[in-house]
């Protein structure tokens, strides 16, 4: 070890109004490694995804992004929101979508360079897209359209990748196409948190997990960390299900 | 054609009209695609509400010239207000923003008619009077034009980013608040420019519906940008037109604003059927 972590959590909490919506949440993941946050929906995944952008003000605790503070990171940390959150009609092609995640190099007025353009083309190639660059966003697939904002999050060239809930609703290939797209970003050293509610994608592409619903529920690796009475515990009454190594959670 | 689309601008004052509804035309086209990408034409209509009795006390106040400032701020005053309602996610931003807007056309509506002329009065807040365009209003117009195209210029990469995916542009690190203040700010601007020479019921069909046709024929915004903006001075420069002559040579009085809105809804029309038979063209040549 000895080496700066990607991302530290240190006994974070994050409240709305009075009532809690996070607390006590602890770890470190390092660069090159990812977590997946696993918990039902309203555990608040969403809301430490926002914590680590800088979007939501802590209640207490500290988050450091490659050593410094949440919004002085921004530059080396990418999102990935859910494609479905976004408007299909919106008049903008797969090509413009990937280049934006280099607006913030490119700047307001500079046209993108030779260096843009390729690193926009190469995001593309990585998760499988290239022929479909000149296509409108929204004529896609919902696979397509999650591996398109993965793609814009790679042109970003990130430290620290977010996604929230990529594999929600996506066809087999385009999950591979994404799990294919995040494990070259850990070689290539970058840190990434995922939510999922996907077990089996999380021990396939994750080597630490954090449980957590309000509060935290586990967090290490994956092997010793996702244990059946873990999950239990933090899915509290939902039924749960373990089939040979997949374990599935049924929502009631 | 000589006739009915050149000559009549040969007068000082149908030339002035011109120039007025041409700028006005391809400054509301522009903005009209920001708009559109951020569904934004319900908050659009109540700020052409609001700014009403701003064009009221205005005019009660300083007369012809007051106009332009009164509206300015009640737009501005809007623009903040409808921000600070977005921005809190009220429960229910539509009523609030439909009692907000009836309220402050009540105020203008209760305000005009305290005065002696009230429905000449009224026809022209409401309808506007662009026959009666002086240069003075022509270079606010302009001075307008520049201001808000040269911060959508400046702007455009920030404004899509928020458009496309709020969530990842504030991850970016872009200001939503403020990108959306200076949104509202625009709309605002303009609405007040127009609101003299077309008016306030009408000033809304000019920003939404030269945007909508140009958004019919492309799926791109380095096209639609410049259509919508042709389209708008296209349809303020043959409503004045038709207007005109329709009133010299043929005995029929047409309300210039109406005219202009009524050939916008016709390239409209036009556009969304170029638009499918453009679709049925291309799915006719996969299948031949």
């Amino acid at each position: 070890m000895g080496m700066t972590p990607a991302l530290d959590l240190d006994e974070v909490g994050v409240a709305y109004g009075a009532a809690p919506a996070l607390e006590n949440i602890d770890g470190t993941v390092a660069p090159g490694e990812a977590v997946a946050l696993i918990g039902p929906n309203g555990a608040g995944k969403s809301t430490l995804i926002k914590a680590i952008l800088g979007l939501v003000p802590l209640a207490s605790g500290r988050i450091t992004v490659l050593g410094s503070a949440p919004a002085g990171a921004r530059r080396h940390v990418a999102y990935v929101p859910q494609a479905d959150t976004l408007d299909p009609e919106f008049p903008i092609s797969v090509g413009q979508v990937v280049l934006m995640g280099r607006y913030r190099r490119i700047g307001w007025l500079r046209r993108p360079g030779a260096a843009d353009r390729q690193a926009a083309r190469q995001a593309l190639e990585q998760v499988g897209l290239a022929d479909r660059a000149r296509h409108r966003f929204g004529t896609l697939s919902g696979g397509q359209r999650q591996r398109v904002l993965l793609a814009r999050a790679i042109a970003a060239e990130p430290r620290l990748l977010l996604l929230d809930e990529p594999f929600n609703g996506v066809d087999a290939v385009s999950e591979q196409a994404l799990l294919a797209a995040i494990a070259a970003l850990k070689e290539g050293g970058a840190a990434v948190v995922v939510s999922t509610h996907d077990l089996a994608l999380a021990h396939l592409a994750c080597e630490e997990v954090c449980l957590l619903n309000r509060r935290q529920y586990g967090f290490g690796p994956t092997q010793t960390t996702l244990t059946p009475e873990r999950l239990r515990a933090t899915y509290g009454g939902h039924a749960l299900e373990l089939r040979g190594d997949r374990v599935i959670v049924a929502h009631s | 054609m000589y006739q009915t689309f050149i000559e009549p601008f040969t007068f000082p004052f149908m030339a002035r009209a011109l120039a007025e509804l041409i700028m006005l035309g391809a400054l509301a086209g522009t903005v009209g695609v920001l708009i559109l990408l951020r569904r934004l034409a319900f908050m659009t209509d109540a700020l052409t509400h609001t700014v009403f009795p701003g064009v009221v006390i205005g005019y009660l106040l300083t007369g012809e010239g007051g106009i332009f400032w009164g509206a300015l701020a009640a737009g501005g005053l809007t623009a903040v207000l409808l921000t600070l309602l977005t921005r809190n996610r009220a429960v229910t931003e539509d009523t609030a923003l439909a009692v907000l807007l009836t309220t402050f056309f009540a105020i203008g509506v209760v305000l005009v008619s305290r005065e002696s002329g009230y429905t000449t009065d009224l026809t022209a807040f409401l309808f506007g009077r662009i026959l009666t365009v002086t240069a003075q209003q022509l270079t606010q117009t302009l001075v307008v034009t520049l201001l808000v195209v040269a911060a959508l210029v400046i702007l455009r990469r920030p404004l899509t980013a928020r458009a496309f995916d709020p969530q990842g542009a504030q991850a970016a690190g872009y200001r939503i608040g403020l990108l959306d203040l200076i949104t509202n700010a625009i709309v605002a601007l303009v609405v007040v420019a127009s609101v003299r020479a077309v008016g306030t019921v009408l000033v809304i069909a000019l920003l939404i519906v030269p945007a909508a046709a140009a958004r019919a024929v492309s799926d791109r915004l380095t096209v639609i940008v410049p259509v919508a903006a042709l389209l708008g001075a296209l349809g303020g420069w043959a409503g004045l037109a038709i207007s005109y002559d329709a009133s010299l040579h043929h005995g029929l009085r047409l309300a210039s604003g109406g005219t202009v809105v009524l050939v916008l809804v016709g390239l409209y029309l036009g556009a969304l059927a170029a638009a499918a038979a453009g679709r049925r063209l291309r799915t006719v040549r996969r299948t031949a």
